[in-house]
C-alpha cells in the first residue's frame, strides 16, 4: 500500500521532468525561427555604422562596482560592468548611455565622441522603493506589493559576527521578536512574528523556506543527549549567514495566505546568493573575534555569605553545625574566595571565520561557489568547540532567446559540536563563595576529601551533535508566448543528525572507586529527508493602463524522518564508551520512522490599473497527512488592495514635498498544522517498558479522527509615505490576526482514561499591534553620507474566547482577556514583622494559602520592542550601530534559588534578612531548610510578583566599522572590518541579561572581532 | 501554416500543464500515509495474540509503575501508611506525601488527582483489551478467555481500591469518552459488587494453572482469592469462605512458605499474584522506597507505634522491620523487601495476593458464621508461623478482634490493607483519634480530585469534609 503511493509520487515527479522537456522540444521550431530573426536584424544594425567602442569604469563611494547595467539610450545595446567596475560597449559618437543598479540613483551620460567614460553613482533611497520583494511564488515590486512584507539583505547580515542568522535579525524588523536561548553555540531561538498565535507552546514557528525549499523547524534530537541547551537547537544553524543574499519575512495574509496552512505564523523567507555576470571574480575574507559572557550575577561575597549561613542556623535553634555543613564548620576555609562566575563561565571564546568564494558568468550564464568555515570556542574552561563548514553553489543558465531558464542552488553544510553535557552557568552561580580550591597541589581536581562535587569533573561528561544538511534546489522555466510562463521547482533536503551524552565514571570522586562499569552514554540518531515538486503556470498581460498578473501551481511534498534514542551502560573501559556494543547494558527507547505529507493547489491574481490602484486575490488548497480521512483539506485565501495616491494628479500638483503615498489593506485566512505526524490515529506504541520478558503496547490516545486545521485570520491596514524624493520614508502598519479552532488537548474528565483530547478547541487567541518603519537620508555628499533605520513594534496579545476555561485543566494558566503568555502569581505583601516569614494576599479569605490565590496576573510578552539603526559613510569609512530596545518583564533570580540560608550561594539582595521580632525587613528569616513556614514562604515568593521585575534594556546590538583600503595594485580591492555584537547594555534588570529567558544556561555573548576581505 | 504551428506550440504545453495542476489537486490520496513503523492500530493490535498479550502486559507495568498499586512512593502502601499509624513523614511540603501524614488532604492535591488520573487509564486500557479481544477475528477462543479473564480481573481490581479510597466512584467498563465524561459515582457497595460480577466471569474465563511460570500473570484463583477478598468486605462470608477453601485447597500450587525472609521472595510459594519487576537488575520498588541505610531517614520510616505494638516474640518484628541507629535515635523500616534496586540479580517481586490474607479471610468469615474452631485454626496456622503461641480469643467477637490484629501486624505497608480494615469495621476516629494529631471523622474518605468534579458535575456531591 506504501509502496503503492511511494510510487505515485515519484511517478508525479517524473511527470514533470518529461513535461519540460517536451515543452522544449515543441517550442525548437520557434527558437530556431527567433534566433534567425536576431542575427538578421544585427547584420542590418552592423551595416548602418558610424560606431565606436566606449570603455570605462564604474564606481561608488566604496570603491569599483561590478553588475551596473550600461544601455544606449533608446536601443536595446547593453552590457553590464565586470567585478574591476570595467564595461565596454559600442555606440554611436551622438548617442547616450544609461548606469542604472538597483539601490543607486541613474546616471545619464551624452558619449560626445569620447571613447573612455568613468562613471561614479551614488546610492539613492529614493530608489529603494523600485526594488523587487521576493513574496515566495512570485516577485512584486517594493512600491507595488499589497502585502505586509519586511526585507534584510546581505549587506545587513555580514555586519554582524554570527553563526546563525537568526541573530543578524535582531531589532531589524518590525513585528519580529527574536529571542537567543543560550550563549553556547549550536543553540536554539525563539522567534515570534507578529506574536504567539498557538495555545501550543510547539506552534508557534513560522515556516521556514530556502530558495523555494521548505525547511522543516521541528526539533531535531532529544533532550537526553543535547542537555547543554535549553531548548531544541535552530534549524538555521545549518544555513551559513553569509551564503544568505536577502531574507524577506512574510507577515500578513496578503503575503502568507499563499502557504495556506503553513502560513499562520508568518514565512521566513531565505534566498542564497547567485553569480553575476562578468569576469571571473575571487573574493576571500578571514575573520578573528572574541566572545565574553555580557553580564554576571552579583552574588554575595564570603563575609557575607557565612554571616547568613551562620544567622540561619542561629534562627533555626541549632547550635552545632552538623558535619556536612562543611562552609561553616571549618571544613572549608573560611577566608576563601572564588568568582566561581568568571571561573567557570568567564573565559574568553574565539572565534575564527573564514570565507572563499568565486562567482562570475557570462550574459547566460552564471555561477557562484562558496566555501565557508566557522570555528568557535568556549568560555567554559576547558577544549569545548563549534566548528561549521560550508559549501554553496549556485548555478544559472539561460537559452539564447532568453526563453528558458534553469536556476540551480545547492548547500551543503556540516556542523560539529562538541560541549561539556552541563552548562555551567548554574552551578558558577550556587556554588558556596568559600568552596574549595579546583585544583590540588599536584594539579589533580581537587575533591577537597570528599566534601564537594568539584564542578571541573562535570566537563568529563560531554554532548557531540554531528550534523549534515543538504538543501538543494532546481527549478525550471519557460517563456511562452501570450504573456505565458511554465515553471517548475524541484527541492530535496536531508539533514543527518548524530548526538551523544556520555557519563564517564571519571565524573564521580575517585574515593569510590567507580570504574567504566559506571559509565553510560545516551545516542540519538536522526535524520529528515523531504522533497518537493511545484509547478506552476505563469501569466501576464498588459491590457491599455491595466496589468494583469495570474499564476496557479501545485504543490507535492513528502517528508520522512527517522529518530532513535539509545542507551548504554557498564563497560569495561571508558575509551569504549562511544561503542553501544561494548555496553552491558543496552537499551533503545524508541525507534521511530514518521512520514508527512503534503500536497496543495494555490493560485494569485493581481490586478494593477494605471500603476495606481492594485488588487491582490491569493488563494490555496492545502491537503496534509497530519489530518485524518475526510479533513486533511481546507482552503486558505486573501484579498489585498494597495492605492498609490501620490500618482493621484491632485496629489502630485498640491502636495508637491510627499514623493510617494500608498494605503494598502489586506484580509484573509491562513493555517497551521505543526501538531506532529499521526495524531489522529487510534495507535498503540511499544511503551519501552518490560514486563515478563515482553516490551508492552500501550494505547497512545483517545482516538479523535475529526480535530482539524487551526485557522489564523489576519487583518492589515498600512500607510507609506515618502517625503522629499523618499529622503524621508515611513510606513505605519496595524495588524490584527486572530488565530481559532485552536487545536490543542481539549480537557477531559478522566474516567474517560486521558485527561484530555487532541481537539479544536473554540479558543481564540488575538494578536493586535501596530508597526512603525522610519528611514531618514539625514545628509547625502560624495564623501559623506547618513542615514538612519527605525522601527518600532507595539504587539498586544489576548485569549478572547475559551469555552470552559474555569473547569478545565489550564484554568491556572489563562485567563480570558489576558495574553496567553502570562503567568498567575500571589500577591507578596511583605515579611511579617513577628513571624519574619513572607506574607501574601489571601485572595479568597479563606484563611489559607492555596493555588486560588494566585491571582496576580503578570504578562511576559514584550510591550514594545525595536531598533534603531545608523549608517555613517565617510570617504573610505563606512560606520554602522544598532541599538535594540525592548519594554518588557522577566523573572528574577528568586525564582532560581531556594530560601536565603540554605548552603549555597545567593544573590546579593538577600542581605538584609529578619532577625528578631520588630524587624522591618525586606528579606525573611534566614533558615537552612528546617524552619519549613520560611521554606513554604519562599517557594510561595518564588511563584509571586516578588519574583518578577522590570527587564527593559536598551541595547547596543551591533557596531561595524569598515575601511576600503586604498587600492595600489590593479584590480585588488581590500576591506577591512572591525564588528562588535553585544556591546553596551542600559537597564534596570539586575539578575543578569535582560534579554535572556532561559535563566542559569549560559547567556548570549558580547563579541568583538576583525576582519579583513580581498576582492580580485 | 505558420500560424498554426504557433497555436500548436502554445496549445499544448498550455494544456498539459493545466492537466497537471488538475492532478494535483484531483489525487487526494497523496496525503494518505502508513501509520508508523512504532505504532500498530487498535485493531492491529487485537488480531493476534502475541501483540494482544503484549497490550494486556503493560496494563501490569503501569500498574506497578504508576498509579494505586505501586510499590513506589506514589501508591497506596505509602500513602495509606502514613495516612493511618503505619508509617512516619520525613519530608515536608505539598509536593510530599506530608499532606497524607497530616491527614490534611484537600481536593486540589496532585496524588489525589495523579492517582485517580493514572488508575482510570489503567482501566481505560484493561476495557480496550476486553473490547479489542472481543471484536478479534484472529485469536482463538482459548487465547480471547485468557486476556478477558486478565481484562476482568484487573478492572474489578482497580475499581475495588478506588471505591475504597475515594468513597464510591464511578464503575468504567467501556471506551467511549463521551459516555465516560458524564459518569456518575456509585456507593462503595455498589462498586464491590461490580468488582465481584467481573470477577465471578474472570474466574470462569480463566485457567486454573498460571500462563507464566513466575505467578505474574493472573490465573483463576487469583481472581478467587480477590473474590473471597470482596465477598468479606461485603459481609457475603459463606461465598467469603468458600473462595477462600478454593485457594487454599490447591494445596499442590500454594505451598505456605514457613521462612519469613522468604515471605517477599519471587520463588515464593505462598505468592498468588505478583508484578514481573521491570527490565535490567530491577527488584520490588516497595525496597528502594523503604530501605534505607543511615538515619535521619530521606522520605519516611515505620511508625514507632506499629513497631512497639508487636508482641516481643513476634517473629515478624525481627524478619520484617530493621532499625536504624546514629547512636542517639532509632529508626524502624519496614523491610519485607529487603533489596534496593542496586541489587545484580533480581529477587524480589511486588507481591499482590498472597495465601496468608486467605488464612485470615476465612478466619474471619468462619468467626463471624460461628465456626470458631475452625476461625481459631486458620488464625493460629497464622500465629504459629509468625513465632505466636495459640490465640486467647475465644468468643467469636474476640476472634474477630483477633483476626482484625492480626492482620494488622502481618500487612502492614501492604497497599493499605489496614486502612480499609478499619474503614469496613468502622474503627477508623476510634484507632486513629489518639495516635493521629490531625484525623477527622471526614478524613475516612479522600475528597474526588477538585478538577474532576469542575469537569464532570456528574461527580457531585464531593466527600464531606473538603
Amino acid at each position: 500500500m506504501n509502496k503503492n503511493r511511494i510510487g505515485k509520487g515519484r511517478w508525479l515527479f517524473a511527470a514533470g521532468l518529461c513535461l519540460y522537456f517536451q515543452m522544449a522540444f515543441s517550442f525548437r521550431d520557434k527558437k530556431q525561427e527567433a534566433r534567425e530573426k536576431t542575427e538578421h536584424n544585427e547584420t542590418l544594425r552592423q551595416a548602418q555604422g558610424d560606431k565606436q567602442q566606449i570603455t570605462g569604469t564604474v564606481t561608488d563611494s566604496n570603491g569599483v562596482l561590478p553588475g551596473v547595467t550600461i544601455t544606449v539610450k533608446g536601443t536595446s545595446t547593453a552590457t553590464i560592468s565586470d567585478n574591476t567596475g570595467k564595461y565596454s560597449i559600442t555606440a554611436k559618437t551622438d548617442e547616450v548611455l544609461v548606469f542604472s543598479y538597483v539601490g543607486y540613483k541613474e546616471v545619464t551620460v551624452s558619449i560626445d565622441s569620447r571613447s573612455v567614460i568613468n562613471v561614479t553613482m551614488q546610492e539613492d533611497s529614493t530608489t529603494l522603493k523600485e526594488v523587487t520583494i521576493n513574496a515566495g511564488y512570485y516577485t512584486v515590486k517594493d512600491k507595488e506589493r499589497t502585502g505586509s512584507i519586511a526585507k534584510i539583505t546581505s549587506k545587513d547580515i555580514e555586519k554582524q559576527p554570527v553563526s546563525n542568522v537568526l541573530s543578524a535579525m535582531q531589532g531589524r524588523m518590525a513585528g519580529v521578536d527574536i529571542v537567543q536561548t543560550t550563549g553556547v553555540p549550536g543553540g536554539g531561538f525563539d522567534i515570534r512574528i507578529r506574536g504567539l498565535n498557538s495555545m501550543r507552546s510547539g506552534g508557534n514557528a513560522p515556516l521556514y523556506v530556502i530558495d523555494g525549499v521548505p525547511f522543516a523547524s521541528d526539533a531535531i534530537g532529544d533532550s537526553q543527549t543535547s542537555s547543554t541547551l535549553p531548548t531544541a537547537t535552530s534549524p538555521l544553524n545549518a544555513i551559513n549567514p553569509s551564503d544568505i543574499e536577502s531574507i524577506e519575512i512574510l507577515k500578513d495574509a496578503d503575503a502568507t495566505a499563499i502557504y495556506g496552512s503553513r502560513g499562520a505564523n508568518g514565512v521566513v523567507l531565505i534566498t542564497t546568493k547567485k553569480g553575476k555576470a562578468g569576469k571571473t571574480q575571487f573574493t576571500a575574507s578571514a575573520g578573528t573575534g572574541t566572545g565574553q559572557i555580557t553580564k554576571k550575577l552579583d552574588l554575595l561575597n564570603t563575609a557575607q555569605y557565612l554571616a547568613i549561613r551562620q544567622q540561619a542556623f542561629a534562627n533555626d535553634g541549632i547550635t552545632t553545625y552538623p558535619y556536612n555543613a562543611y562552609d561553616v564548620n571549618g571544613t572549608w576555609d573560611a577566608n576563601r574566595y572564588t568568582d566561581w562566575q568568571k571561573e567557570l563561565t568567564g573565559g574568553t571564546a574565539v572565534i575564527k571565520t573564514l570565507q572563499a568564494s568565486v562567482s562570475g558568468g557570462s550574459s547566460q550564464t552564471h555561477f557562484l561557489v562558496s566555501g565557508n568555515t566557522y570555528t568557535q570556542s568556549t568560555v567554559f574552561p576547558g577544549d569545548f568547540d563549534y566548528k561549521k563548514g560550508a559549501v554553496h553553489v549556485s548555478l544559472d543558465h539561460e537559452s539564447d532567446d532568453k526563453r528558458f531558464k534553469v536556476v540551480f542552488s545547492g548547500g551543503y553544510d556540516v556542523q560539529d559540536n562538541d560541549q561539556p553535557a552541563a552548562d555551567l552557568t548554574r552551578i558558577s552561580r550556587n556554588l558556596a563563595p568559600n568552596a574549595p580550591a579546583l585544583y590540588d597541589a599536584d594539579g589533580n581536581l581537587n575533591w577537597e576529601n570528599s566534601t564537594w562535587e568539584n564542578p571541573l569533573a562535570a566537563l568529563n561528561s560531554e554532548s557531540l551533535a554531528k550534523t549534515n544538511s543538504l538543501v538543494a534546489n532546481s527549478t525550471f522555466s519557460y517563456q511562452l508566448p501570450y504573456g505565458f510562463m511554465a515553471k517548475t521547482s524541484l527541492g530535496f533536503t536531508d539533514l543527518r543528525h548524530h548526538e551523544s551524552r556520555t557519563d564517564p565514571s571519571t565524573i564521580y570522586d575517585p574515593v569510590y572507586e567507580a570504574g567504566a562499569e559506571y559509565s553510560s552514554i545516551f545516542l540519538t540518531t536522526s535524520s529528515r529527508q523531504s522533497w518537493i515538486v511545484e509547478p506552476q503556470l505563469q501569466w501576464q498581460r498588459t491590457v491599455g493602463k491595466g496589468k494583469v498578473t495570474a499564476l496557479v501551481g501545485g504543490t507535492f511534498q513528502n517528508q520522512e524522518s527517522n529518530s532513535m534514542l539509545q542507551y548504554g551502560s557498564g563497560f569495561t573501559s571508558n575509551s569504549l564508551l562511544y561503542n553501544l556494543a561494548s555496553a552491558s547494558f543496552s537499551k533503545t527507547f524508541y525507534d521511530d520512522v514518521t512520514e508527512y505529507r503534503y500536497q496543495a493547489f494555490f493560485g494569485r491574481v493581481n490586478f494593477s490599473w494605471q500603476d495606481k490602484y492594485i488588487l491582490n486575490l491569493t488563494g490555496r488548497r492545502d491537503g496534509s497527512s497530519r489530518f485524518g480521512p475526510g479533513k486533511q483539506f481546507a482552503n486558505f485565501g486573501a484579498v489585498g488592495a494597495a492605492w498609490l495616491f501620490s500618482e493621484e494628479k491632485g496629489v502630485k500638483e498640491k502636495l508637491a514635498f510627499l514623493s510617494f503615498g500608498k494605503l494598502r489593506a489586506s484580509y484573509g485566512i491562513t493555517g497551521n498544522d505543526q501538531i506532529g505526524d499521526y495524531q489522529f490515529l487510534n495507535t498503540y506504541q511499544s511503551s519501552g517498558t518490560v514486563y515478563d520478558g515482553t516490551v508492552g503496547l500501550s494505547p497512545i490516545r483517545l482516538y479523535n479522527p475529526d480535530f482539524s486545521w487551526e485557522t489564523n485570520k489576519k487583518l492589515e491596514a498600512a500607510l507609506e509615505l515618502g517625503f522629499l524624493k523618499d529622503r524621508i520614508f515611513t510606513t505605519v502598519s496595524w495588524y490584527r490576526n486572530r488565530s481559532s479552532n485552536q487545536l490543542i488537548g481539549m480537557p477531559l474528565a478522566a474516567t474517560t482514561g486521558f485527561t484530555s483530547m487532541q481537539s479544536n478547541l473554540a479558543a481564540t487567541v488575538e494578536n493586535t499591534g501596530l508597526e512603525l518603519t522610519l528611514r531618514t537620508v539625514n545628509l547625502q555628499k560624495d564623501s559623506f553620507g547618513w542615514t538612519t533605520n527605525f522601527n518600532l513594534t507595539v504587539p498586544k496579545n489576548k485569549l478572547i474566547a475559551f469555552p470552559g476555561l474555569a473547569s478545565s485543566t489550564y484554568s491556572n494558566q489563562y485567563v480570558i482577556g489576558e495574553s496567553i503568555n502570562i503567568k498567575k502569581l500571589y500577591h507578596f505583601t511583605g515579611v511579617n514583622p513577628q513571624t519574619g516569614v513572607y506574607e501574601f494576599e489571601d485572595v479568597n479569605g479563606d484563611g489559607q494559602l492555596t493555588i486560588a490565590d494566585a491571582q496576580t496576573v503578570k504578562d511576559f510578552s514584550p510591550t514594545y520592542y525595536g531598533g534603531l539603526q545608523n549608517q555613517v559613510r565617510y570617504k573610505n569609512f563606512q560606520l554602522d550601530f544598532l541599538f535594540q530596545f525592548v519594554k518588557q518583564l522577566n523573572w528574577n533570580a528568586a525564582t532560581q534559588y531556594s530560601a536565603p540560608g540554605a548552603f549555597g550561594n545567593q544573590p546579593a539582595s538577600v542581605v538584609g534578612g529578619w532577625q528578631q521580632a520588630g524587624d522591618i525587613a525586606t528579606h525573611q528569616i534566614y533558615t537552612t531548610g528546617l524552619n519549613s513556614d520560611a521554606v513554604n514562604a519562599y517557594g510561595r515568593y518564588a511563584t509571586s510578583d516578588a519574583a518578577v521585575s522590570d527587564a527593559s534594556y536598551f541595547r547596543l546590538k551591533n557596531v561595524a566599522l569598515s575601511y576600503v583600503v586604498p587600492s595600489y595594485v590593479k584590480g585588488l580591492q581590500c576591506k577591512l572590518t572591525l564588528q562588535g555584537q553585544n556591546l553596551l547594555l542600559i537597564t534596570p534588570y539586575k539578575d543578569g541579561d535582560p534579554e535572556f529567558r532561559s535563566f542559569n544556561y549560559l547567556p548570549p555573548l558580547r563579541i568583538i572581532s576583525l576582519g579583513a576581505e580581498f576582492k580580485f | 501554416m505558420k500560424n498554426k504551428l504557433k497555436t500548436i506550440s502554445i496549445f499544448w504545453p498550455v494544456a498539459i500543464w493545466g492537466l497537471l495542476l488538475c492532478l494535483a489537486t484531483g489525487c487526494d490520496n497523496f496525503v494518505d500515509v502508513d501509520q508508523p513503523n512504532s505504532q500498530l492500530t487498535g485493531v492491529a493490535v487485537f488480531e493476534n495474540n502475541t501483540t494482544a498479550t503484549a497490550a494486556m502486559k503493560d496494563v501490569y507495568a503501569k500498574m506497578r509503575d504508576n498509579g494505586l498499586l505501586t510499590g513506589k512512593s506514589v501508591g497506596l502502601s505509602n500513602l495509606l501508611g502514613q495516612y493511618i499509624d503505619e508509617l512516619v513523614c520525613y519530608q515536608t511540603g505539598i509536593t510530599t506525601a506530608e499532606p497524607f501524614y497530616t491527614n490534611s488532604l484537600t481536593a486540589t492535591n496532585g496524588y489525589v488527582q495523579q492517582l485517580w488520573n493514572s488508575t482510570y487509564n489503567q482501566i481505560y486500557s484493561a476495557n480496550a483489551v476486553i473490547e479489542g479481544v472481543t471484536a478479534s477475528t484472529g485469536m482463538t477462543t482459548t487465547q480471547k478467555n485468557q486476556l478477558i479473564g486478565e481484562a476482568l480481573f484487573v478492572r474489578a481490581l482497580l475499581h475495588s481500591y478506588l471505591a475504597g479510597v475515594y468513597g464510591g466512584c464511578p464503575y468504567i467498563t467501556s471506551t467511549d469518552y463521551q459516555q465516560n465524561s458524564t459518569v456518575h459515582r456509585l456507593t462503595t457497595m455498589a462498586v464491590y459488587n461490580l468488582c465481584i460480577a467481573d470477577l465471578e466471569e474472570a474466574a470462569t474465563l480463566l485457567p486454573e494453572s498460571y500462563i507464566s511460570y513466575e505467578r505474574i500473570r493472573p490465573n483463576q484463583y487469583a481472581a478467587r482469592a480477590l473474590l473471597a477478598r470482596l465477598y468479606l468486605y461485603t459481609g457475603q462470608l459463606v461465598q467469603a469462605s468458600n473462595e477462600a477453601s478454593a485457594v487454599l485447597n490447591q494445596t499442590a500450587m500454594y505451598v505456605w512458605e514457613p521462612d519469613l525472609d522468604k515471605v517477599f521472595l519471587k520463588e515464593c510459594t505462598s505468592t498468588i499474584w505478583q508484578f514481573s519487576a521491570g527490565g535490567g537488575y530491577a527488584n520490588a520498588q516497595e525496597g528502594a522506597l523503604f530501605v534505607f541505610n543511615a538515619g535521619p531517614p530521606p522520605t519516611v520510616a515505620l511508625n514507632p507505634l506499629l513497631y512497639t505494638a508487636f508482641a516481643p516474640n513476634d517473629q515478624r518484628k525481627n524478619h520484617w522491620i530493621r532499625s536504624i541507629t546514629d547512636g542517639t535515635t532509632t529508626w524502624y523500616q519496614p523491610y519485607k523487601y529487603q533489596q534496593d534496586n542496586s541489587s545484580t540479580t533480581t529477587t524480589s517481586y511486588s507481591i499482590m495476593l498472597r495465601l496468608a490474607e486467605q488464612y485470615l479471610i476465612r478466619a474471619e468469615a468462619r468467626a463471624r458464621q460461628g465456626d470458631l474452631i475452625g476461625a481459631k485454626e486458620d488464625l493460629d496456622f497464622v500465629r504459629n508461623n509468625a513465632g505466636l503461641s495459640p490465640t486467647t480469643a475465644v468468643t467469636a467477637t474476640d476472634l474477630v478482634t483477633a483476626v482484625m490484629e492480626e492482620r494488622r501486624f502481618e500487612f502492614f505497608t501492604e497497599l493499605g490493607m489496614r486502612f480499609f480494615d478499619l474503614q469496613r469495621s468502622g474503627n477508623l476516629d476510634a484507632t486513629l483519634t489518639p495516635v493521629k494529631p490531625g484525623w477527622n471523622t471526614t478524613d475516612g474518605l479522600w475528597p474526588v480530585p477538585q478538577s474532576e468534579l469542575l469537569i464532570n458535575p456528574n461527580l457531585a456531591p464531593q466527600n464531606a469534609g473538603y
